[in-house]
């Protein structure tokens, strides 16, 4: 029950976030150098033409009447139509929310496991070799410029040994054919995922380990640890069950806080290995000044980091019963 | 054993610290900053990674100073526009080129060279304003409380589950390609939540200090107390989310570079990287791809290894016993 507040709560101000950011959007696009309308206005129209297609896309409303009907064509799901594409742009994009997601959460979940397991045990050996070169590892990963690690990747294992494909998230010719079944087609996408998911997992292991490694150091000088070892628990138990359960929740705070951090890691690595997702269509959008795709694209985004902030949030407030809603 | 005697050592050498003078005859304010100074560089000096941290930025600030000279020497070395006549296509190292050229004949070195300058020009004054404006913002919020506090944290909040780097891409999709010095005022509007955060849980704190009571019942204006008795307790905290913040600001803007957004003007590390990429010389070309990105990680890595050694500094809990 308390939690069901606790997710309302939450919920709501997640929802006045969004269209406080859409509003921001909204400003920045009539505050921007060049009428909206310029793109489409040849300089050898007329005045006349010039007012008629101002008035097409209600241009020569008052701004708040502008605001109004932005909000209006939001909520009715009307977000124009791509200038690239042609088509509407829900169209284009709704398509590729699911490759984001896929690429996205499986990432952060393998390396907030993985990060975990390793903090735990380099913390539990303190001083030792494995500890001070595990942490080395970490800072190197956490400050690795992703673009490059990804470049060198590709070029590595896509380019020279040759065992995965350079980009796509698909063999076209393979999904094509109907003989195909439904495993081979997820062994294929799951063959091209290996790259970009070994990227994003290299860039945010570091970081959740290092957490998880202080954590750990914090939470073993607890007097329930020394209770737990007077009781004459094994080792084993002290560490697993004892320390490193407690020890993982500012790991999931930190997984909410790197959130919007690990979107921007995820464009840049959909970009270079050409994985249909969402985070690509923004920087190809920008790219070809496509603003109607540029805007739900980015609105998209800021939409599933606040979605997947909430779902943290509710985790911790599950995993922890301390906590107050 | 081993560790009563490091503690032991530590304690012998506090208190010779604590008995020596220092006189730089600068007067007795230079004296008493001096001494804390050489009392936290005993403590870094302990700190190895923080150590090969502070070596790695010498390293990086030495290429920075040298990117002046090859220009001189000929104005081929020119990193932008120089283009050696006699290479038509990227070419490996050579005794001219020793990092080899790009794919109009640029030389590589003096690109790398000028790239380490931009990397500390945007990540030193991006970090910097980041950090004045979250720590103003901390200090306010934190000491005024009520309204202003839940009003600047509700922005803070905001601006902080924004994907940074995407929110240059829609700004530089509207306002076109953005100069290196616009894009270090946005980084440091989009970067000071984090800091103001902490700054004001510091400062909730600090504000219950009798000396900051002493203050309010001397009659010390609010501007007065905020930034005359609890802003410098705050600034070592400051200082070190600064060194944390020039990680973050080369990241984005090698990240902007790269992906084809960059200052046109400029030579970044991030921008010789989209060159290799988007001229599909990844594959021919590793003296070119390699050199850049080890220099934008070794650098973030720089940044970050002395930051956690001040951390060390900064938060004596920090400190392995």
């Amino acid at each position: 029950m308390h939690l069901g507040k606790f997710v309302l709560v939450r919920a709501t101000q997640i929802i006045i976030t969004f269209f406080i950011i859409l509003s921001l959007l909204f400003i920045l696009f009539r505050v921007a150098p060049g009428d909206p309308a310029s793109l489409v206005i040849d300089p050898q129209m007329t005045p006349e033409d010039v007012e008629e297609t101002r008035a097409i896309f209600g241009l020569d409303k008052p701004l708040y009447q502008q605001y109004l009907i932005y909000v209006k064509n939001f909520i009715q799901g009307e977000f124009g139509s791509s200038f690239y594409y042609g088509k509407p742009v829900l169209e284009v994009i709704a398509e590729k929310l699911p490759n984001t997601i896929l690429l996205f959460t499986t990432s952060i979940i393998l390396s907030a496991f993985a990060g975990i397991s390793w903090g735990k045990v380099i913390a539990w050996r303190r001083g030792s070799l494995l500890d001070s070169s595990v942490t080395v590892v970490g800072l190197v990963s956490h400050t690795l410029f992703l673009p490059w690690i990804a470049l060198l990747l590709v070029w590595i294992f896509a380019y020279w040994v040759n065992w995965f494909p350079l980009t796509g998230m698909i063999t076209p010719e393979l999904w094509v054919d109907p003989d195909t079944g439904t495993v081979r087609k997820v062994l294929d996408v799951l063959h091209h995922m290996v790259l970009p998911l070994s990227v994003l997992f290299t860039i945010h292991f570091g970081g959740f380990m290092l957490i998880m490694r202080s954590s750990m150091l914090e939470t073993l000088k607890e007097d329930y640890i020394v209770t737990a070892r007077a009781k004459g628990l094994t080792e084993r138990q002290i560490r697993e069950r004892h320390a490193a359960k407690n020890a993982a929740l500012p790991v999931v705070t930190s997984v909410g806080l790197s959130l919007a951090f690990s979107i921007n890691g995820g464009a840049i690595t959909e970009t270079i290995f050409s994985w249909p997702g969402i985070g690509r269509e923004l920087v190809f959008s920008v790219s070809n000044s496509d603003y109607p795709l540029a805007q739900i694209a980015f609105l998209l985004i800021a939409a599933l980091v606040l979605v997947a902030n909430l779902v943290v949030d509710v985790l911790y407030a599950y995993l922890d019963p301390r906590i107050k809603y | 054993m081993k560790e009563y005697l490091t503690r032991e050592r530590d304690k012998d050498w506090l208190e010779d610290m604590a008995g020596r003078e220092f006189k730089t005859g600068l007067g007795g304010k230079w004296d008493r900053w001096v001494k804390g100074f050489l009392g936290h560089w005993e403590i870094f000096r302990k700190n190895k990674l923080g150590l090969f941290g502070l070596a790695l930025f010498i390293v990086f600030a030495a290429m920075a100073l040298l990117s002046y000279i090859p220009p001189l020497i000929d104005p081929m070395y020119e990193p932008m526009t120089g283009v050696d006549p006699d290479i038509l296509w990227t070419q490996g190292p050579t005794k001219a080129h020793w990092l080899g050229t790009d794919f109009i004949g640029r030389d590589i070195l003096s690109q790398l060279l000028v790239g380490a300058r931009i990397a500390f020009l945007v990540g030193i004054t991006a970090a910097f304003m980041a950090v004045a404006i979250g720590t103003s913002m901390g200090l306010i919020s934190g000491y005024l409380g009520k309204r202003v506090d839940m009003i600047l944290m509700r922005v803070a909040d905001i601006i902080m589950v924004m994907p940074g780097l995407l929110v240059i891409l829609i700004l530089s999709a509207v306002i076109g390609k953005l100069s290196v010095w616009n894009l270090v005022i946005i980084i440091g509007l989009l970067r000071w939540a984090s800091v103001a955060r902490v700054i004001r849980s510091q400062t909730l704190s600090l504000r219950e200090r009798p000396y900051v009571q002493a203050a309010i019942i001397s009659g010390a204006s609010k501007g007065r107390i905020i930034f005359r008795h609890i802003g410098p307790n705050v600034l070592p905290l400051s200082f070190l989310y600064m060194t944390f913040g020039v990680t973050t600001a080369i990241l984005v803007e090698a990240a902007l570079a790269f992906l084809g957004f960059g200052d046109p003007g400029t030579v970044s590390w991030g921008m010789m990287l989209q060159w290799v990429w988007k001229t599909g010389n990844m594959f021919r070309a590793p003296y070119w791809l390699l050199p850049p990105g080890i220099c934008i990680s070794l650098i973030t890595l720089s940044f970050y290894l002395i930051g956690r050694a001040l951390d060390e500094v900064v938060n004596p809990r920090l400190r392995q016993r």
